[in-house]
């Protein structure tokens, strides 16, 4: 018998929850126009095509309920539709200056006004302003997996002390994946691949099927793993665990020695937006003068140094094919050890943020492609999602994977250091008096459900990874350290207004209006004593 | 981070990033002082990221992150009617315990202000500490092992070292009054450092090369780089060490 190799690629697609109504354009808002317009929808367009043309694939993608919420908000849509109008203006003002002023870089500044005008006709013809339909076409096609995430994308390990809280993230993320993509989730993607044993009993109530972890998860398990990272394990409650292929993801995901740093690839960071004279580029930026990425990039990486020398589509192409021989070989290769010793053959997991693929990897949804398309042509290598590998091989090693994520150390310390771990004291106090709330005031109806409704979504939105992610990086922090204080302050309004049985109405009607995320929250999910509540030890 | 690959950066946007970070210099500064101020600046701020005691260590595997892009947003969010602003700590005498990684946890704590007067009153002089304790739970919690460790009355967060894997800690924040007397004020939930099998059984590795290529192999890079990971580095050394013997 062939010994085949799987690839089970997981995509996962996050953004953390921005949205700002009480701005007429907000910066950080461009991260999801950017996403969708340089990830979501090139990747839709190549998935779709591959389907039309037959080409076999089976991938798995993970949509956090904080992206969902965002791509499916008429606020967003219709600032995303503001987006797309102004860089569409953009590119037909580039087209003619290029003409005139810089006629080398016309093909390029066409090509990216072709992609927007492409965007614009995909997003409101194909989608209707939901692209998530998309997705979910795919999924009934049989060609993608879908799975959710944690409500807010929580670094999990960090609240393991809350039982009730952890099981309000996962219950309420496959609420919310229900509600947008009319089915439940099939498997769960660990945020950061932050595991911790025992995460595996509230994916199982909710009859999540299967995880993702880090790397070396099962390697250094208390006890020893059988068949490494070349297929899953089971957890001793039947929840399946599949963890990473560190050599292969870091052959497209390093940022020293990746595919994507090759010179021909076209260079991320210069962007019409900074290199452009003022005046010029002012209508497209965000006021006062503050440059931005506009997406019209022009020059390849060439090199470290500051010259860069025009991207050229066409060498970019080579590379993008040189980099898909490149990877089968290394897959060829590495079966050919694996499979003299191991008892089936190898099923390699790969673990992506979606958003490396287009955005960050401007030729990464070719290269994508390629390789599925040359997979296609072969029949040693295969695509295959985590579900169809369980159904073919429902035996597994019970094993109980080991407390890691995929951060820098492997562990929490980007999570938790000097930079961040003062956000801990105070979102430990909200849990804890969020879950105190929904003991007091249980089942409560009208003004007051809304409140503690609210509440609970505030809390939530605090427990985001994203919000210590950022700080530890040192990029947007006073963004970020807002958002923290502004979401906890929030959840003092109803905590000390609960407490005085009184409720604040203004308050209450502008945030809810201001963080609208999940509709349906019922903040009983936090209630440890509640009959519905599992995890009350 | 997830900043500008500055080196990639031309002039005018290397003036531009150099303004936002605050160097009044800037435009004056030529490539090579952009680029060495700007590099030194991120150095200070990534190694001040990390607490006392414990040293910085860049991921030897960097790779791409979200798809968040440093936009310098000077933009800030309004808060709602009625929000206060946090307080620094809350009206209670608690300690928590968090695992950061499987040598260091990190501990905080506050001390009602009531049960400060209690104490004020109750002795002339006072100091605080907190007792790092491993400890077996079972039925009982029964101590191990443990170390004290000095703090000032300001204190009110601290970094633990754990030193033994496979065990349970937690930390207790006593007051000591000047009559020599240790009382317990608080004590924190426990964490438990993790256990690896092949870190005591590196032997095994050793003498299985085929085990070995099975559990490695899908760890380290092209270019024969590991994953950072502090517990894999203690095998390795382990197996180096007994290769050397």
């Amino acid at each position: 018998m062939l010994n085949r190799s799987s690839i089970g690629l997981i995509l996962n697609a996050h953004m953390p929850y921005v949205r700002h109504p009480e701005y007429p354009r907000f910066l950080e808002e461009d991260w999801l126009f950017e996403a969708i317009s340089e990830t979501y929808l090139p990747l839709l367009r190549m998935l779709n095509n591959l389907r039309d043309e037959g080409i076999p694939f089976r991938i798995t993608m993970s949509f956090s309920p904080t992206l969902c919420s965002m791509l499916t908000d008429p606020i967003l849509q219709g600032r995303f539709t503001n987006y797309l109008k102004l860089h569409q203006e953009l590119g037909e003002k580039e087209v003619v200056r290029c003409g005139v002023e810089d006629p080398e870089s016309l093909p390029l500044a066409t090509m990216y006004l072709e992609a927007i005008n492409k965007n614009l006709e995909d997003y409101f013809e194909l989608y209707h302003c939901n692209i998530l339909i998309g997705f979910r076409d795919l999924e009934e096609s049989g060609h993608i997996d879908l799975i959710t995430t944690s409500a807010t994308h929580a670094f999990l390990p960090l609240f393991s002390q809350y039982p009730s809280t952890v099981g309000a993230q996962i219950e309420l993320a496959v609420q919310s994946h229900i509600n947008h993509f009319k089915c439940r989730p099939k498997g769960f993607w660990v945020p950061e691949c932050g595991y911790f044993p025992g995460l595996e009993d509230y994916l199982k109530d909710e009859e999540l099927a299967f995880f993702q972890l880090s790397a070396q998860a099962l390697v250094l398990a208390e006890e020893p793993v059988k068949r490494g990272n070349y297929a899953p394990v089971v957890c001793p409650n039947g929840v399946f665990g599949f963890a990473r292929d560190f050599h292969l993801t870091n052959l497209v995901w390093s940022n020293v020695e990746g595919y994507p740093t090759d010179p021909e690839y076209r260079e991320f960071y210069r962007d019409i937006g900074y290199d452009l004279p003022m005046d010029y580029i002012k209508p497209y930026i965000h006021e006062p003068e503050v440059r931005v990425f506009t997406g019209f990039k022009y020059h390849a990486i060439t090199g470290k140094g500051p010259d860069k020398v025009l991207y050229k589509p066409e060498l970019a192409a080579r590379k993008v094919a040189d980099h898909t021989k490149n990877f089968l070989y290394e897959i060829r290769k590495k079966g050919k050890d694996i499979n003299k010793i191991l008892d089936r053959p190898p099923f390699y997991t790969l673990a992506f943020d979606t958003e490396l693929f287009g955005h960050w990897w401007f030729e990464g949804i070719d290269w994508l492609e390629s390789v599925i398309r040359k997979v296609a042509q072969t029949d040693d290598i295969v695509f295959e999602t985590q579900l169809d590998y369980m159904e073919r091989n429902p035996e597994a090693q019970v094993l109980q994977p080991a407390l890691s994520s995929w951060g820098a150390g492997g562990y929490a310390d980007v999570w938790v250091n000097g930079s961040n771990v003062w956000i801990y004291r105070h979102v430990h106090k909200a849990i804890e008096r969020m879950e105190e709330l929904a003991i007091r005031f249980p089942n409560q109806t009208s003004l007051k459900q809304r409140f503690l409704n609210q509440a609970a979504r505030e809390v939530l939105l605090a427990m985001s990874s994203d919000w210590p992610f950022i700080m530890h990086n040192d990029t947007f922090t006073t963004y970020a350290e807002s958002r923290i204080r502004d979401h906890l302050g929030n959840f003092n309004v109803v905590y000390e207004n609960m407490c005085k049985n009184a409720v604040n109405t203004e308050w209450l009607v502008k945030a809810e209006k201001r963080n609208s995320v999940f509709p349906d929250i019922d903040y009983n999910i936090f209630n440890p004593h509640s009959d519905r509540n599992r995890y009350n030890g | 981070m997830i900043t500008q690959n500055i080196d990639a950066l031309s002039l005018s946007e290397l003036r531009y990033v150099a303004i936002k970070q605050g160097l009044d210099d800037a435009a004056v500064m030529d490539r090579e002082d952009l680029l060495d101020t700007l590099k030194e600046l991120y150095e200070e701020r990534a190694s001040s990221i990390f607490g006392e005691g414990i040293a910085f260590s860049p991921s030897t595997q960097p790779r791409f992150m979200n798809t968040l892009v440093e936009h310098d947003s000077e933009q800030v969010v309004g808060p709602l009617p009625g929000v206060q602003p946090l307080p620094n700590e809350y009206a209670e005498t608690r300690i928590h315990l968090l695992l950061k990684d499987p040598y260091w946890a990190h501990a905080y704590w506050s001390v009602c202000p009531t049960d400060l007067q209690k104490l004020e009153s109750s002795c002339d002089s006072f100091t605080f500490f907190l007792r790092s304790s491993i400890v077996e739970i079972g039925d009982q919690t029964r101590e191990i092992d443990s170390y004290d460790i000095a703090i000032s009355k300001e204190d009110s967060s601290w970094n633990i070292n754990l030193p033994e894997q496979g065990y349970s800690y937690l930390v207790s924040l006593y007051y000591r009054d000047d009559k020599g007397n240790d009382g317990l004020l608080c004590q924190s939930n426990s964490v438990q450092t993790p256990q690896s099998y092949f870190l005591t059984h590196t032997e095994e590795l050793q003498t299985n090369d085929d085990l070995f290529t099975l559990l490695f192999s899908s760890l380290v890079t092209k270019g024969g780089i590991m994953i950072d990971n502090p517990l894999l580095q203690e095998v390795i050394k382990k197996l180096d060490k007994r290769m050397e013997g």
